[in-house]
């Protein structure tokens, strides 16, 4: 599998990129119904009814089995473990999206779980 | 909004999607070792690998358990915080591992295992920062 890393990284990746983006259009969609959680049968059903009408949401779901069939290329190549724990990659990704993107406020932290996330993948990508 | 303390059913429902969440890795594993081998730089290879996988049972029976699970998050985090949550969830990050291990006679080295407590102590940290994120009012 080694002369094939960078391949595999790549996809693994673009799958964790594939994620990011369906879970930035999944929030912006539900953001925009402005909904409180309650224990209300009618107004979840009512809810789940006005996400499914959105464009985004379905953009989200398109993103989503993207990202589901190059999971499926990355483990026909790859031992599980190590694409498990490289598809953690997801929460950089999510990290800078949320900070550039939808502008949240980060705090030590969440940097430096981000950062002991980066260094995981190194170690788990070098043995 | 006030949430409930962790409960032992909740810690209960936790784990089962811990495990839950570990068997759709090895289906989808399962479901991606049943077929041929494709190449990355043949696109049509590609297709037809995938074709081969969604008509494996493997990868139903994986997509089926992501529905049980998202039904059993939904259940746990409208009980519970996410970062709370999150952390006791993050178990899987040594199960899928030890399942690799024992199921798919994978080999992982000490430096690999080193790498993978550090993506757990992050995924913590980074769900932790959620809840400093409440307590700050925000």
């Amino acid at each position: 599998m080694r002369e094939g890393l960078l391949i595999v990284l790549f996809m693994i990746a673009l799958t964790s990129l594939c994620d990011t983006v369906n879970q930035l259009f999944l929030k912006s969609a539900i953001d925009s119904l402005n909904f409180s959680p309650q224990f209300n049968f009618i107004k979840i059903f009512k809810f789940i009814f006005q996400l499914l009408i959105k464009p985004r949401l379905w953009l989200s779901f398109v993103f989503s089995v993207i990202s589901l069939c190059i999971w499926l290329l990355v483990l026909s190549k790859a031992d599980l473990n190590f694409a498990f724990s490289a598809d953690s990659m997801h929460y950089i990704f999510i990290a800078l999206a949320s900070r550039f993107v939808l502008k949240e406020k980060f705090s030590y932290l969440r940097w430096l779980g981000t950062g002991l996330i980066v260094m995981g993948i190194v170690f788990v990508s070098l043995s | 909004m006030f949430k409930k303390k962790v409960t032992l059913k909740i810690l209960l429902l936790l784990i089962v999607s811990d495990i839950l969440e570990t068997a759709i890795h090895f289906f989808f594993k399962k479901g991606a070792l049943a077929e041929s081998e494709f190449s990355v730089a043949d696109f049509s290879s590609a297709l037809v690998f995938l074709k081969a996988v969604f008509s494996s049972p493997f990868l139903w029976a994986g997509l089926l358990t992501v529905i049980v699970v998202f039904i059993i998050w939904s259940t746990v985090l409208s009980r519970i915080d996410l970062s709370v949550a999150v952390p006791i969830a993050s178990f899987s990050y040594i199960l899928v591992p030890v399942v690799s291990v024992i199921f798919l006679h994978e080999h992982i080295s000490v430096l690999r295992w080193i790498g993978i407590l550090l993506i757990l102590m992050g995924v913590i940290f980074v769900s932790l920062s959620s809840k400093e994120r409440t307590a700050q009012g925000k």
